[in-house]
């Protein structure tokens, strides 16, 4: 029993079946026959150029490449007769004569594919007597560290940067022998994703220049958890030695990150070591000095005392999860009493309601299916490394057709890009632009509309009533297709728009509460969190006294008079909720360090000491809770379409530009900004960009 | 044994009379020899005829496979959304071998001719040709002889009023051997770097940019209009059976006159030597061995010389190949395992790098060669040399691994003795040195 597109083959005499086309090793792999490989990969094209993959076809004249040739009916395959072996033994055998064997110093070790299959294929010891390859390393950056002399030229990373990341800089020079792999003119890779290729790499010549020599893979625990560097919430593992984060890797998500992850969330951990928060701390003659948690809660009690609910005010910043967010929420809710609460920092005046104006819904894998994107205020290079890479699959693959208004940095595939004011999606929306021909030709057209320089404008709601009218006029919801999404760069917004951590009731917002400042009319400020660089840090100053509830020692903290330290995303278990929507549970992988909280037990312990104690006392009860005030929150991992409600205030639009939503992309959120790697990472950024604009302008 | 064939054509026979560079070789020279005449003529005939007429002329390809030039024609799939490509290959690097050299030194109208007729027959618009890095003023000359041909009307649009559209563009490589394997000739074309392509998809469904794409050696494209001009009879007395047709031989190394000459197929190897290029070094008697047809083909012993005919199956038949026809002669005097190793070494610099086995293994195979040719070594190395050119062969994406192995091969089947007696020599001499010291 066949189906149309289902071939019978055997594989060392095991009758599987499999889809047509699947190459071999695919149909082998499926059915839990492994075949040793190097250059194959399933998210890259296949170069069929190291020869480890070679079994015999019955009929075939000479062993055969498994990653390129296509299963086909009745194939006989063998993947352990004499001359597949003799074939994989000989090539592992050629592979190791130039490889260094320097395994008991290399940072692949222990993790290394070519160990591996070494172990699995190849012969306890080598012929090879002449004298062995020498190659220089290159200088990629502060990211990745090179030792070349350990390449076996698999081609992963060359075949990575041209085709996933789109920076053709990566190359071999070279005949033979010779044949060195390396950026051509020695540089850094101008990619968000460059460190993908140390995962590809199936040796150390690849490797994580922070993680150097830093840990053996053996003495690393990990645990499986979600990115929150920006608004995708890509899968990670979160590797960790002794309570301290190693390493961090991405792994295999197919709805959103595939098995990318970029840069920042990959090697900003070292910012989660430096320059924390450890005790809480209380502003005496005008220095910060360390101090314990109940001095710390009765200089808080004294403070909340002298503060009116009216001139109490909180802000809520980035990174932090649904739990913290509900209980901050709360905390200022129930137990101070005010409703001067904001959690949208940027300013933006979106509220809750119809989910549809604030979340990807579509979700991230519907980005292959479309056949057109219309990007509005959107710069997904930047603000979702990996998203954009799955755009240009599809641009490459399908050839989709990609739109923007607005100011976006080199996308790394061709984009069609409309003067940048907002008044152009008036004109769509009127039929009367260029684009809306294309939007109208389109089968499957997508909105991404970057969250960033959109819900922060003043005419947001104007805006988005066009928007909404595109969407219905073009097809863009249908009832087979939803393609209206909203792209958020933070990791916190949708969940604080979800769980309302804004004025319910008449309070102050964002731009309220920075008025009363500058008036000089609060009496106590409770900044939670670090907002990312939309308001200066200057103009949060002004309340008589200042509570900071976070992470690391940053300006933040400087300008508060009490400092409480809470965790970050690998210390604490939380919900997660990503700009799709989706709710995804990080898992605690460490301890915060010191004597450093997790979120919802110092707002919980807090509320007590202040006599109207949150009513929770458990992480479940909390959950409970939470999902009571937002029912959204309860599918985890699911993706929820939302309704597709109106949204938005009819009017006309500013003729304003849309911004470029990332200034500075490894300095984006408190750990990225004590990260020492992405300091460099930025400066390098910055000088290119600098050398370009000196280029342009000679 | 294969009967005897005459060993000269008659000047009219030739297709490259000016191969020896006495002539004109400008549109001059070529049209007061008889070329461009005919023509409009073939341009008017159907491609399906034209094709016929070479599968019945069973002309082989001259770079080296040998492949039916008909055949391989006829697996075009006619021009469609897509721009059929007629590619020539002008990167003649097979070491021993010049004989494109010469043609388009001398006498490039011809393939300019061919190029036309090719490009009728394959339905392209467009052909190029690539030329070896090295060879700069040959592409100078081709280069002329395709402005002067479009200044004549042969190329262009229109030629001579039977519609047909052909132009032509010189390319010129960068001196890689591997780039005269087709699949790498047109990664080096699309600017990309020269390694061979997996086949399938084959050239002639995804070529160049993609497009369906023949490729064929100057000398091959070059002879189909005199097939087609003279007739298929006339072709076909040349040669034996399934090897018809002149052929140029570039005969090289240990003769008294180191010669191109065009010859009929199936010409015998020892009329070759003997009689177009002026006899072996110290006689015939002093003949050591062959390599017939460019390094890569394997050695003929002096035995095997004495009767053997130059063409596709006969050397076949010896365990070697015609390939490009490239005769290296050598005699007593030259160090056989010497020459193998600097073979060797040649191919050690000319793998693209891709594939493992060839990038690493070749390498191997001539340092172990390098020393063992010297006498540095041991017995069992020479076993494990032949293991490891088992190792490569037959395991890589082209045959380029192949081509380099097959030699080695051949050295060690027919020269282990002189490999043993060095390595004998080499350890008598080294204890010699630890009794002195």
């Amino acid at each position: 029993m066949t189906e149309n597109n289902q071939v019978t083959l055997t594989i060392n005499g095991k009758e599987v079946q499999a889809e047509k086309g699947t190459p071999i090793i695919e149909a082998a792999r499926q059915n839990g026959i492994e075949i040793p490989h190097f250059c194959y990969h399933k998210r890259l094209s296949v170069p069929a150029n190291c020869r480890m993959c070679l079994v015999e076809i019955k009929g075939a004249p000479k062993p055969t490449p498994s990653c390129y040739t296509p299963v086909m009916q009745d194939m006989e395959v063998h993947t352990d007769s004499p001359v597949a072996k003799k074939a994989q033994k000989g090539v592992m055998e050629l592979l190791l004569i130039n490889h260094p064997l320097d395994c008991p110093i290399c940072d692949q070790g222990g993790m290394c594919d070519l160990q591996d299959m070494a172990v699995g294929y190849g012969s306890d010891r080598s012929h090879y007597q002449e004298e062995k390859r020498a190659v220089e390393d290159k200088n990629l950056g502060p990211l990745i560290r090179t030792v070349m002399t350990r390449c076996i030229h698999c081609t992963r990373c060359i075949r990575f940067a041209t085709e996933v990341a789109g920076v053709p800089e990566m190359g071999a020079t070279g005949r033979g022998e010779n044949m060195k792999v390396g950026t051509y003119v020695e540089k850094a890779l101008e990619s968000e994703l460059s460190g993908n290729m140390i995962d590809l790499c199936p040796v150390g010549a690849l490797c994580s220049k922070p993680y150097s020599f830093t840990a053996r893979p053996w003495e690393l625990e990990h645990t499986d958890s979600i990115d929150t560097m920006d608004g995708l919430g890509s899968a990670v593992r979160v590797y960790h030695r002794g309570g301290k984060v190693m390493r961090i890797d991405p792994i295999e998500n197919n709805e959103i990150n595939e098995e990318w992850l970029s840069d920042a969330g990959r090697f900003s951990y070292d910012g989660l070591g430096r320059n924390r928060l450890t005790t809480p701390m209380l502003r005496k003659n005008g220095k910060l000095s360390e101090c314990g948690w109940p001095q710390a809660f009765e200089a808080i009690k004294e403070a909340v005392a002298k503060a009116k609910p009216a001139t109490t005010m909180g802000l809520a910043g980035e990174q932090l999860s649904a739990e913290d967010l509900f209980s901050f929420n709360a905390f200022m809710k129930q137990t101070l009493k005010t409703d001067n609460v904001d959690a949208r920092h940027d300013g933006s005046t979106v509220t809750a309601g119809p989910r549809a104006k604030y979340v990807f819904g579509g979700g991230v894998q519907s980005v292959d299916k479309a056949d057109l994107v219309l990007l509005v205020g959107s710069d997904p290079r930047l603000e979702a490394p990996v998203l954009n890479a799955r755009i240009r699959k599809n641009v490459m693959n399908n050839g989709l057709k990609v739109l923007s208004v607005g100011a976006h940095s080199d996308l790394t595939y061709p984009v069609e890009t409309a003067e940048n004011t907002a008044q152009v999606i008036e004109q769509i929306a009127a039929g009367e632009h260029k684009f809306s021909k294309l939007l109208e030709k389109a089968e499957r057209p997508m909105i991404i509309v970057g969250a960033k320089a959109t819900l922060a404008r003043k005419d947001a709601p104007q805006l988005f009533h066009k928007l909404h009218h595109i969407a219905d006029a073009y097809g863009v919801v249908t009832k087979a297709w939803y393609g209206f999404n909203v792209l958020n760069v933070s990791s916190t917004r949708v969940a604080a728009l979800d769980l309302e951590v804004y004025p319910e009731q008449k309070g102050k917002d964002t731009d309220g509460i920075l008025t009363a400042l500058k008036g000089g009319k609060v009496d106590l400020l409770v900044l939670y969190g670090e907002g990312n660089t939309h308001i200066p840090v200057a103009d949060l100053e002004g309340a008589k006294t200042t509570i900071f509830i976070g992470t690391h020692k940053s300006a933040y903290a400087h300008l508060a008079d009490i400092v409480l330290p809470s965790a970050t995303y690998t210390e604490k278990s939380a919900l997660w909720v990503n700009t799709e929507g989706r709710v995804q549970e990080g898992k605690k992988a460490v301890n915060p360090p010191m004597q450093a909280k997790e979120d919802w037990k110092i707002f919980r312990a807090l509320s007590g000491e202040l006599g109207k104690a949150l009513p929770f006392d458990s992480q479940q009860q909390l959950r409970a809770l939470m999902i009571k005030k937002a029912p959204v929150l309860e599918q985890v991992g699911e993706l929820v379409t939302p309704t597709w409600e109106k949204f938005g205030v009819a009017g006309k639009v500013k003729n304003e530009a849309f911004e470029l939503p990332i200034q500075q992309f490894y300095k984006t959120n408190a750990i990225m900004r004590a990260s020492q790697v992405m300091d460099e990472s930025q400066e390098l950024a910055e000088a290119r960009k600098a050398a370009q604009q000196t280029k342009k302008a000679s | 044994m294969a009967t005897k064939q005459p060993h000269t054509l008659k000047p009219e026979d030739k297709i490259f009379p000016n191969l020896d560079g006495s002539g004109d070789w400008t549109i001059k020279g070529y049209q007061k020899r008889g070329g461009y005449k005919g023509l409009e003529k073939i341009l008017k005939m159907k491609p399906a005829e034209i094709i016929d007429q070479l599968k019945a002329s069973a002309l082989r390809g001259r770079g080296g496979a040998g492949f039916p030039t008909g055949m391989k024609w006829s697996f075009m799939p006619p021009a469609g959304d897509k721009p059929n490509y007629l590619v020539v290959n002008a990167d003649e690097s097979e070491p021993g071998t010049c004989k494109d050299r010469d043609i388009l030194l001398y006498d490039p109208h011809t393939l300019v001719e061919g190029i036309i007729v090719g490009c009728h027959t394959l339905g392209a618009k467009a052909s190029y040709v690539y030329v070896r890095g090295e060879y700069v003023d040959e592409a100078d000359h081709l280069q002329q002889a395709i402005d002067e041909a479009y200044k004549a009307g042969f190329l262009g649009k229109n030629i001579m009023g039977t519609k047909v559209d052909v132009d032509i563009h010189v390319h010129m490589g960068a001196g890689a051997y591997i780039c005269g394997e087709e699949t790498a000739l047109l990664e080096s074309l699309e600017g990309k770097k020269g390694q061979p392509r997996m086949r399938p998809p084959f050239p002639a469904g995804f070529g160049l940019y993609g497009c369906p794409t023949t490729i064929n050696n100057v000398e091959t494209v070059a002879q189909v209009p005199p097939i087609l001009k003279k007739g298929v009879e006339w072709w076909t007395q040349f040669g034996r059976p399934n090897n018809h047709g002149t052929k140029i031989f570039s005969v090289s190394g240990a003769v008294n006159k180191p010669i191109n000459i065009e010859a009929p197929m199936s010409i015998s190897l020892k009329d070759l030597i003997e009689k177009h290029a002026g006899g072996v070094i110290g006689g015939w008697d002093n003949l050591l061995g062959v390599i017939p047809g460019g390094s890569s083909t394997p050695l003929l012993s002096a035995e095997q010389c004495e009767n053997v005919l130059m063409d596709f199956d006969a050397l076949r038949e010896e365990g070697t190949g015609l390939g490009t026809a490239a005769v290296i002669v050598m005699n007593k005097d030259t160090d056989i395992l010497r020459v193998m190793s600097r073979i060797s070494r040649f191919y050690k610099h000319e793998s693209c790098g891709q594939c493992t086995p060839c990038r690493e293994g070749v390498g191997w195979v001539w340092r172990l060669m390098d020393r063992l040719s010297q006498g540095d070594g041991t017995k069992e190395e020479l076993d494990q040399l032949f293991d490891v050119t088992k190792k490569i062969e037959g395991h890589t994406i082209c045959a380029f691994a192949d081509g380099a192995m097959w030699p080695v091969q051949g050295v060690l089947r027919h020269y282990r003795p002189l490999f043993e007696q060095r390595i004998k020599e080499h350890a008598a001499k080294k204890d010699i040195k630890v009794k002195s010291a």
